[in-house]
């Protein structure tokens, strides 16, 4: 995630300085490593988004059991996957 | 009391609160991203600066990346801590890590400038 970042970050800042900055970032996530790592990225963060929101919702107090917890923890899993898919298709 | 060197104050319950508080700013501007992603047939050049050109775009953008340098000073200590054991190690990893959780904000201000 962090690390992610690097590229993101980096994207962000070549894609805003300049037309041909902006062209040349457009080429690299046309290409198979530019889309790899999108949605390395992308995945990364809506597994820690949904795994952040369950942790925000363990801290009021629910899902604190073994087995309302497992079941949490597969159904960020499902969500997780599901979502990296729609990403995948929407970029491929 | 539990004391440590991620925050300033130095306590787990400011830890704790500081770690939900920037989630809750990060998790916002990634929702608010995947909407522009979404909702704008096109994006060019153009379309681009104009998303970031506004100032509570600038406000919002630069939020976020403050908030994730906050996040991530207390994320990876958690995780460091957790798996680097050496003492001088982790300390070496973690100024490093820090420095460059630091580089983005300062990137960011400075690309935000120019826009």
């Amino acid at each position: 995630m962090f690390f992610a970042l690097l590229f993101v970050i980096w994207a962000w800042a070549v894609s805003l300085g300049s037309q041909q900055g902006f062209a040349d970032v457009q080429v690299i996530m046309d290409g198979f490593i530019g889309k790899f790592v999108a949605i390395g990225t992308v995945s990364a963060l809506t597994y820690h988004i949904l795994g952040g929101i369950r942790h925000g919702i363990m801290d009021m107090g629910y899902w604190e059991e073994l087995e309302s917890g497992n079941t949490s923890a597969n159904v960020v899993i499902g969500i997780w996957i599901l979502l990296t898919l729609v990403v995948g298709v929407a970029l491929w | 009391m539990v004391t440590n060197q991620a925050t300033f104050k130095r306590d787990g319950i400011q830890d704790w609160v500081s770690l939900r508080a920037t989630a809750i700013i990060i998790a916002l501007f990634s929702f608010y991203m995947t909407y522009i992603f979404i909702s704008t047939p096109e994006i060019t050049y153009t379309v681009w600066q104009e998303i970031f050109s506004s100032l509570t775009m600038k406000v919002f953008t630069f939020a976020a990346l403050v908030s994730i340098m906050l996040h991530v000073r207390i994320g990876l200590w958690q995780v460091l801590t957790d798996y680097i054991k050496p003492a001088a190690l982790r300390a070496g990893i973690q100024y490093v890590l820090n420095l460059i959780a630091f580089a983005y904000v300062a990137v960011g201000l400075f690309v935000l400038w120019g826009v």
